[in-house]
């Protein structure tokens, strides 16, 4: 039963002066005309932008009570406020406790909000009424200017919101038809928000993390590899300021998966690149990835500790205190490390060699006996191979296979799932996205099934440094009720293995990889 | 969604004026709020401007044979929508008398709503009849709005026990002494005679004031038109206590 409000965004073609079109609805409209407030606001959203893809806005407005966050979902709906506080980003924790941050929280998750655009704008409410003297029809007249530092300002497209009142459409429909036959108004291409990201020289649609690459089956496959690992090198360099500032822990992911899935194409592509050349950037990718390793393993256990403090006794949580500590020491170790490694000048300088290593330039097709066949035919018969490969290796598995055999499992199909995520697109999605399903459900036991290993050595081995401190008798013990509780989610993980396993590896699921993946 | 209503068996002790300005406030906290003025006088609706009509009036309303979301007019409060009175309303009884379950069958109109408003708020017409105990089963507190005397607190225990004796889901019901004139010294003993920290009255009074009888005039809630007054600040730490308490 939908109850939605209809709003409309409207742009003001060049010539119209508002406060022209403010006496022609005057002169047609029984309007209530507020006075023009001047207000400057800051859109701010993670760097994903999560909140536009909720369809809300999130800005702080200075106000003198100091700076507010303000939350606008639903049209028709009073937004949500919270006391912003002088900060440079928020995480979820960093909000006051309220509605605005619980309406935010399954949102934003573990990312950062971050100020992306400052808007100043004159704004003026206008309200149409009926016969009763009851609003039927909500404007808002807005023209705004980004505010760019050290520049000046970036005058935006003048806009008049327009919002029906429920119960009342009739009003709106008369009055949308009045704005666009007699003044030529038309719906604005995007939001208020986007504008002025783009005009602070940012990407309205934020960091990807998806490649948009648009690939032939019948295109060079060195051609579709350069294409596809510019787009991945894109990513990196996108994350960087971010990880460097340490915004959020997601910057190092995204940075991480992006390495990830370069250093994928560079070995399963392998054939399309000259050899000596591709083990150096192959090589340098790999650097990049240990550089970033131990923070990343850190942020994974400090994001799980909520998760794990819950299956801890309340009274033990204290006793905690100190692993925490410890581990966020040790996180900040690894950060200031992970900084020195990537602002070095060997980091640069491979950077510098694996950007030019894309530019093209790989010699002669004959000393790459894959560049000139078509990607489909390549990328196909990787799929097929490390499916294959996996089907082998994962029924070799039985409840005596060391940890390491589903460690191995999980890595080949980190190199499954990429191959299919960013050459996909050159098979039929009904084949594809199954296929993608079943591989997420069997890596989502066994990535739970490593980290949980990962993150028990992990805290076992931060007992020797417990035990000398205070508190540290205490600690230990309730680190032990810790690592017993990951141990019994990774035996749970390695529980569930059989079934992913066996929904993976189906006679017609491994059928359909053959009969769609062949050369 | 969490229904509150406003009840008493009288009429002219400040329900529709506590229903109006308690929605508008929650409304301004950001809650999706829906107002239903089920009093078929139609003040609340008079008060937001909205004509007191239903299409197909409260016998298919109550049937459960009107989309009630066509029936919502949006006021000029935002984020408050409102269920209008209807004249036909002053037959509810009977029509609730006639349908199967009479007692569920308000939280039946307002159940298709629940996911699209946080708080429901019912002004609720004065007496004690099939209305009022449909009233009681929907909601998840009754708010009593009470001016001073002996015998309206008396009569409040006597809509305790009723509700505990007569109602399968008993609402949380909480009083609050209203219209209150500090000049008359009945008023003075009655609320000043109550020992602190009784659960079951609120903190807040709500004054006689001018300026919330002029709600009729400028046809807005006091907290609207005048939120700065001693009725709007009464109102607004009433709004308050009732948020607390209802977690909301």
């Amino acid at each position: 039963m939908p109850l939605d409000v209809p709003s409309h965004s409207l742009a003001l073609p060049d010539g119209v002066d508002p406060q022209a079109l403010v006496s022609f609805l005057g002169d047609r409209f029984d309007v209530v005309v507020e006075p023009v407030t001047s207000v400057s606001y800051t859109v701010v959203d993670t760097a994903d932008r999560r909140l536009r893809g909720a369809g809300a806005d999130l800005t702080v407005d200075g106000g003198r009570s100091g700076p507010t966050l303000v939350l606008r979902e639903q049209v028709g709906a009073a937004p949500l406020s919270a006391d912003a506080g002088r900060r440079k980003r928020w995480l979820i924790g960093d909000l006051p406790e309220g509605a605005l941050r619980d309406r935010l929280a399954p949102i934003v998750e573990m990312r950062a909000l971050l100020p992306l655009a400052r808007v100043q704008a004159d704004v003026q409410a206008l309200s149409v009424r009926n016969r009763d003297a009851k609003t039927v029809v909500r404007l808002r007249l807005a023209t705004h200017a980004a505010l760019v530092t050290g520049a000046d300002p970036v005058p935006l497209s003048p806009r008049l919101e327009v919002t029906g009142v429920l119960g009342y459409p009739k009003p709106l429909a008369r009055l949308l038809g009045v704005l666009s036959t007699e003044v030529g108004l038309v719906d604005a291409p995007g939001s208020m928000a986007d504008e002025a990201i783009a005009a602070s020289g940012g990407d309205p649609e934020g960091i990807r993390t998806k490649v948009r690459v648009a690939l032939r089956p019948d295109q060079r496959t060195d051609k579709a590899a350069l294409a596809v690992l510019r787009d991945l090198a894109g990513m990196v360099e996108a994350n960087l300021p971010g990880t460097l500032d340490d915004l959020d822990t997601e910057f190092l992911h995204d940075l991480r998966v992006a390495v990830r899935r370069s250093r994928s194409v560079l070995r399963e592509l392998a054939g399309a690149f000259p050899p000596d050349e591709l083990k150096v950037q192959r090589d340098a990718l790999k650097w990049v990835q240990t550089a970033t390793g131990p923070t990343r393993d850190l942020d994974v256990q400090l994001l799980d500790w909520d998760h794990l403090l819950a299956e801890v006794p309340a009274a033990r949580h204290g006793a905690l205190t100190p692993v925490r500590t410890l581990l966020d020491r040790h996180r900040a170790a690894a950060l200031r490390a992970l900084r020195r490694d990537l602002r070095s000048a060997a980091y640069r300088d491979a950077w510098r060699s694996y950007r030019g290593f894309l530019r093209g330039g790989l010699g002669p097709a004959r000393d790459r006996p894959d560049a000139k066949r078509p990607i489909v035919e390549v990328a196909g018969r990787r799929v097929r191979k490390v499916y294959a490969r996996m089907v082998d290796m994962g029924s070799a598995i039985d409840e005596a296979s060391p940890a390491a055999a589903l460690h191995d499992l999980r890595k080949r199909g980190k190199e499954l799932r990429y191959l299919l995520e960013l050459f996909g697109a050159l098979w039929p999605s009904d084949v594809v996205k199954p296929m993608v399903r079943t591989l997420k459900g069997l890596q989502d036991v066994l990535g739970t099934h490593q980290d949980r290993e990962v993150q028990a050595d992990h805290l076992r081995a931060l007992a020797g440094e417990l035990a000398g401190q205070a508190g540290g008798p205490d600690a230990l013990l309730a680190l032990g009720v810790l690592v017993d509780q990951l141990d019994a989610e990774q035996r749970a993980a390695r529980a569930g293995f059989a079934e992913r396993f066996g929904a993976f590896a189906a006679r017609d699921q491994r059928k359909l990889v053959t009969g769609t993946f062949r050369s | 969604m969490k229904v509150v209503a406003t009840y008493n068996i009288k009429g002219g002790v400040g329900k529709t004026s506590a229903a109006v300005n308690l929605a508008a406030l929650a409304a301004a906290c950001g809650l999706r709020t829906l107002l239903w003025d089920l009093d078929p006088q139609g003040a609340a609706s008079y008060l937001f401007r909205v004509r007191p009509k239903v299409r197909g009036g409260g016998r298919k309303l109550v049937r459960g044979r009107s989309d009630v979301a066509e029936l919502l007019r949006g006021t000029d409060v935002e984020g408050l929508d409102l269920l209008p009175a209807d004249f036909s309303y002053r037959h509810m009884d009977l029509v609730l008398d006639e349908a199967g379950k009479p007692t569920r069958r308000l939280g039946k109109v307002l159940a298709p709503l629940a996911d699209h408003y946080d708080l429901a708020v019912l002004d609720c017409p004065p007496s004690i009849s099939l209305v009022s105990e449909s009233v009681f089963e929907a909601a998840d507190a009754l708010l009593v709005p009470l001016i001073p005397s002996i015998l309206t607190l008396r009569t409040f225990e006597q809509l305790g026990e009723f509700v505990d004796a007569e109602v399968d889901r008993r609402p949380d019901i909480v009083a609050f002494f209203s219209m209150v004139d500090w000049r008359k010294r009945l008023h003075r003993e009655v609320v000043q005679s109550l020992p602190d920290g009784r659960s079951d009255i609120a903190r807040t009074s709500i004054p006689a004031a001018t300026e919330v009888e002029l709600m009729g005039v400028e046809r807005s809630p006091v907290v609207v038109h005048a939120p700065r007054s001693r009725g709007a600040r009464a109102y607004a730490n009433l709004w308050a206590e009732l948020r607390e308490r209802l977690a909301l």
